[in-house]
């Protein structure tokens, strides 16, 4: 071959497309938010949100203190139902149908739509039984089921080899880091299809940090993510999209890689270079 | 938005200061290099071998500047981790610094090229296209440099445009040396010394019109590299018009 020949045989639009950036347009919608606004009591909290979620992506929401971001991702699976003074207009739609609807199941709208927290919260409960719990409440009995079920999701969650050995033991004399993945495993064992994660690694050291991070980066294939991350360079690393908010308005929400390096807002660009005053 | 003093802004003082600092010394630096190619276009045209040789010792400065920079870039790049026009500064400074060591280089070789013409004390033949270009290109990297102090896109694009001419004079030039060595083969080895020293100018202007382009892209955040005149035009106007809400 000359080399001429061999310097064709290089696919540069391989290469691009391996690169490719993405676009909104091209995704498929997971959670459509029109027109979202809520209050707590006369505080209105959310001004009217207008955004979608993208399936099998990362979307991550970012924001000073108190901008709605925890607020906004309670709303997609009803959590600030349990707030009394809580009043919700607009529409969260997933299928095509409004999460607010009266028809909605709630406890199925939460199955479908799992959430994890800033702190860990295994139950008092062995390792096995943490991850079974949603299956056994769920009604199913078989046993064979439920093992394969746990182990998948305690595989999925990057956690099953550190623990195979004692999966009988008490969840709660795991490390934090293991017990916010054993929370995740919990999570996606029901089969969720989108997962909502708040501040999941804001009380880990920088090694468990990784690890949920990376663990992120493989769940998206099979899930939807939308995570509330304080910590910038975190959204930078594992976010496909996101979503600058500031008291209650979404200043702003695209591609990760655009929105960090040339964001079109002012309010954006002063937020992730540290510019807030 | 406004760059001039957009770097003074973050809530970390020292954050400003480490931003502040690596512009200064990018200008600094430019400034260094700048006289080398006046020096090295000066001592060739006045034979002068002193100043070449004065001026090629320069390079080494030029040299320990590229890396400060960058080991400085790189340091802000761990320690900060910056992002939008932060990130997109620290970039345009380490590819500038390249540029203006490469044009420091360049400026060596005129020099080296100097001393061979002035030992050789004939003919001036092509002296007059050295001149010209010389002065065109040095007005670049005056002017690229003015542009980085004031994030003055409008200029950078004049930079870029000049560096059209250049080539042009360039390609000029070379014609009319090659029908001279033609004419006169007993010139072919002073022509050619000529010849490299004009080369060098038009890869100075080409890394000139580089930090145009970094400095367009700094600003605006739109890679110009590789993009026609018009395209790097349009990135300038839509930089002007409408800025970061």
């Amino acid at each position: 071959m000359t080399s001429e020949a061999k310097t064709h045989a290089i696919d540069i639009s391989a290469m691009q497309r391996d690169n490719r950036i993405l676009r909104l347009e091209d995704e498929t919608c997971t959670l459509q938010v029109k027109d979202l606004r809520l209050s707590y009591g006369e505080k209105e909290a959310l001004h009217g949100i207008d955004m979608t979620i993208p399936k099998n992506r990362v979307t991550a929401f970012i924001g000073p203190s108190g901008c709605g971001k925890s607020t906004l991702l309670r709303c997609f699976n009803r959590m600030n139902d349990l707030v009394d003074s809580c009043n919700i207009t607009g529409q969260i739609l997933m299928d095509d149908q409004n999460i607010y609807d009266r028809s909605v199941d709630v406890a199925e709208l939460r199955r479908r739509v799992g959430m994890v927290f800033q702190k860990p919260n295994p139950f008092p409960k062995s390792i096995y039984e943490n991850v079974a719990y949603g299956l056994r409440i769920q009604g199913i009995k078989k046993k064979r089921v439920i093992d394969d079920t746990v182990e998948w999701a305690l595989r999925s969650a990057a956690l099953w080899d550190e623990v195979k050995d004692r999966l009988h033991e008490s969840a709660l004399g795991m490390s934090g880091g293991q017990q916010q993945r054993l929370v995740i495993a919990r999570t996606i064992a029901v089969k969720p299809e989108v997962l909502l994660l708040d501040e999941p690694a804001s009380a880990l050291d920088p090694i468990s940090t990784l690890k949920i991070e990376e663990l992120i980066h493989e769940l998206k294939k099979d899930f939807t993510i939308v995570i509330v991350t304080h910590n910038m360079q975190q959204a930078a690393r594992v976010s496909d999209y996101t979503a600058f908010m500031y008291m209650g308005d979404l200043i702003e929400f695209g591609v990760t890689d655009t929105l960090f390096t040339n964001p079109s807002k002012k309010q954006t660009e002063d937020y992730i270079t540290g510019r807030y005053g | 938005m406004n760059f001039e003093d957009n770097y003074s802004t973050h809530i970390s003082q020292q954050f400003n200061e480490e931003l502040e600092q690596i512009r200064t010394q990018l200008l600094t630096m430019g400034g260094i290099v700048e006289r080398q190619v006046h020096d090295a276009v000066e001592a060739l045209l006045n034979g002068d071998a002193d100043l070449a040789e004065k001026s090629r010792r320069t390079d080494q400065q030029t040299n320990e500047m590229e890396l400060m920079i960058d080991e400085q870039c790189t340091t802000i790049i761990a320690r900060r981790q910056p992002a939008a026009s932060d990130l997109r500064l620290i970039t345009a400074i380490s590819k500038a610094t390249s540029d203006l060591e490469r044009i420091g280089d360049e400026a060596s070789r005129i020099c080296r090229h100097a001393i061979d013409l002035a030992e050789d004390g004939n003919s001036q033949r092509g002296y007059q296209e050295v001149r010209h270009i010389g002065t065109l290109v040095r007005d670049m990297v005056k002017d690229v440099l003015t542009a980085f102090a004031r994030s003055d896109t409008e200029l950078a694009y004049r930079v870029a445009k000049q560096d059209k001419a250049v080539d042009q004079e360039y390609r000029t030039a070379m014609r009319s040396l090659i029908t001279y060595m033609m004419e006169d083969p007993r010139a072919i080895s002073s022509s050619l010394n000529v010849i490299w020293v004009l080369r060098s100018l038009e890869r100075i202007g080409d890394h000139a019109c580089n930090m145009a382009e970094h400095l367009v892209y700094l600003v605006s955040g739109t890679d110009v590299r590789h993009a026609s005149l018009k395209t790097m035009k349009a990135a300038v106007q839509q930089g002007d018009d409408s800025p970061a809400e």
